[in-house]
């Protein structure tokens, strides 16, 4: 096949993929979650799951897999315990300050993997191999199924939840239902764009897109769009320019966000 | 319609020997009352009289502790896709960017699962809410940047969007400046007499129904009582329901329910907050 110039190495092939199967996913989802505010939780999940990967690492276990658990895990712990919107704040930050505390005693007792733990908290999308590509692309589509499916009932519970309550929507199971499927697109995005990152596609893309459109369809496309091509942009600049592609995303990121907020639409303040 | 020209027709809400509550107390017991079709109940009393407590029952999420509860001649959780609830909203986020077609195209079906690809069906049944509360003009606007009596005709508007048969209002004048509460009131009742829908209005004061809703269920002391505003809401009545003496004025068309001295609104939260 005669690829393009930047497609023509395997590992660039392989980040373009997941790149975008991530973005796709985790842009939808987030819309989600900056229409629930809970950025924070998104942001939260990744960081700890990277303790749940150094952790696994420590054991012999993939750092992928020991990510997915142990994002799921924070999910459930997280709809259930805190979940009053008052204390949510509360509950999700201590459970980080321990997941992080956690995190840096793996670090501490296997230091050889220092390098390895840098990968998973900024991201290491050039890094990622085949099998891992279709985990990712495997677990993104599954997320954007699980969101087809629970969308009217998890667009009502977002929107109006006493409403979703007193006409029968079971808001519990539709919330813990809504934090696996976040659980399960962070965790895969955490080796592309890094646990400290999620921001740059959960909620740049979905933020700006909801400065810009007061449509959920419309809204919801948008999202996507500047997700992917923020990705994409990310990587073709890396692999011009040598810098790391999540410095370059999370600039795209970022320049989204501002210009979402200048050229926002007057009276759409508030 | 009033409740003389409804007696015979079957009922819309019928609750019998009713005790319900959250905790192990109820919060009311043995209250009793029917609600005709095409009519506007008020429902008041102060603070923790179970207000929201019979709403939970009346919308099957609760289960009586004693008593019977038939919607439309139903069980309440058979009954739900004929009831409509509209919340308080002072519980909605007020910076949610959305349009309001979309506040109230989220409750059309909001039960099933997938997406909604009946896209035709959905802007049909958005406009005709829409329209039932004269609130065309709020499908473009951001719900953030929308007024208390706006927000209210919008929440009226979702809780339309599934063309239900009787509506329940909880508090919809709360937080509302006394030209907005008038709206809102006209709103109730304009949905009653043009499209024959059975409202339960719940709010601390009846006074800008008066003249307006048939019948008030006045709840207080664990119990209730239902008849015209101008039998219930009285010295005699009310001091029978709260167990101490009680006086009602009135004034201009207007109530007031007094106790000790203080007067209250029709509604004597304030001075039992401050004992």
């Amino acid at each position: 096949m005669n690829w393009p110039d930047f497609l023509a190495l395997g590992f660039m092939r392989n980040a373009f993929a997941t790149g975008t199967a991530v973005a796709i996913a985790g842009s939808l989802v987030g819309y989600f979650v900056v229409l629930r505010r809970q950025t924070f939780t998104a942001h939260a999940l990744g960081n700890i799951g990277f303790a749940g990967a150094a952790g696994a690492q420590l054991v012999g276990f993939s750092p992928l897999g020991g990510l997915v658990v142990t994002t799921l895990a924070a999910a459930v712990w997280l709809t259930f315990v805190g979940a009053r919107l008052s204390e949510r704040d509360l509950g999700v930050g201590m459970l980080l300050m321990l997941a992080l505390g956690l995190g840096v005693l793996f670090l501490n007792i296997y230091s050889a993997n220092a390098n390895a733990a840098l990968g998973i908290l900024f991201g290491s999308v050039l890094g990622i191999g085949e099998r891992q590509m279709w985990v990712a692309i495997g677990v993104s589509v599954l997320v954007v199924v699980l969101l087809a499916i629970l969308f009217r009932p998890l667009r009502i519970v977002t929107i109006n939840e006493d409403f979703a309550r007193a006409h029968g929507v079971p808001v519990e199971l539709v919330t813990l239902a809504f934090m696996l499927t976040l659980a399960l697109s962070i965790a895969v995005a955490v080796p592309v764009i890094g646990a400290l990152l999620t921001f740059a596609i959960f909620v740049g893309p979905p933020a700006a897109a909801q400065a810009w459109t007061r449509r959920v369809g419309t809204g919801l496309a948008l999202s996507v769009v500047l997700a992917v091509v923020q990705v994409w942009l990310g990587l073709l600049a890396s692999y011009y320019v040598d810098y790391p592609a999540t410095t370059w995303i999370a600039g795209l990121s970022f320049a989204v966000y501002l210009a979402s907020r200048i050229g926002r639409p007057m009276g759409a303040a508030a | 319609m009033r409740p003389e020209d409804a007696e015979g027709a079957k009922p819309a809400i019928a609750v019998a020997g009713l005790a319900a509550g959250r905790g192990r107390m109820p919060a009311f017991r043995d209250v009793t009352f029917t609600v005709p079709p095409a009519s506007l109940t008020v429902l008041v009393g102060p603070n923790g009289a179970g207000k929201t407590t019979l709403f939970e029952a009346l919308l099957g999420l609760l289960r009586p502790q004693a008593g019977s509860v038939r919607i439309l001649g139903r069980a309440p959780r058979e009954a739900r896709r004929y009831v409509g609830l509209v919340p308080q909203s002072a519980r909605l986020a007020h910076e949610h960017q959305l349009a309001g077609r979309e506040f109230v195209a989220a409750a059309f079906r909001a039960r099933r699962l997938g997406l909604p690809l009946a896209r035709r069906e959905t802007a049909l049944a958005v406009g005709e809410a829409l329209a039932a509360v004269e609130a065309q003009d709020l499908a473009d606007r951001r719900l953030g940047t929308l007024s208390g009596g706006q927000r209210r005709r919008l929440l009226f508007a979702q809780a339309l969007v599934n063309r239900p048969e009787i509506l329940l209002m909880d508090e919809p004048l709360a937080e509302l400046d006394p030209a907005a509460q008038r709206t809102v009131v006209g709103l109730a009742a304009r949905l009653r007499d043009r499209f024959g829908l059975t409202i339960v209005f719940s709010t601390h004061d009846v006074n800008p129904l008066i003249g307006i809703a048939e019948r008030v269920l006045y709840l207080a002391g664990g119990r209730g009582v239902i008849g015209p505003i101008e039998e219930v809401v009285t010295g005699e009545v009310l001091t029978k329901l709260y167990g101490v003496p009680m006086e009602v004025f009135e004034a201009r068309g207007r109530r007031f329910v007094v106790q000790d001295d203080a007067v209250m609104a029709a509604a004597p939260e304030e001075v039992a907050a401050a004992r």
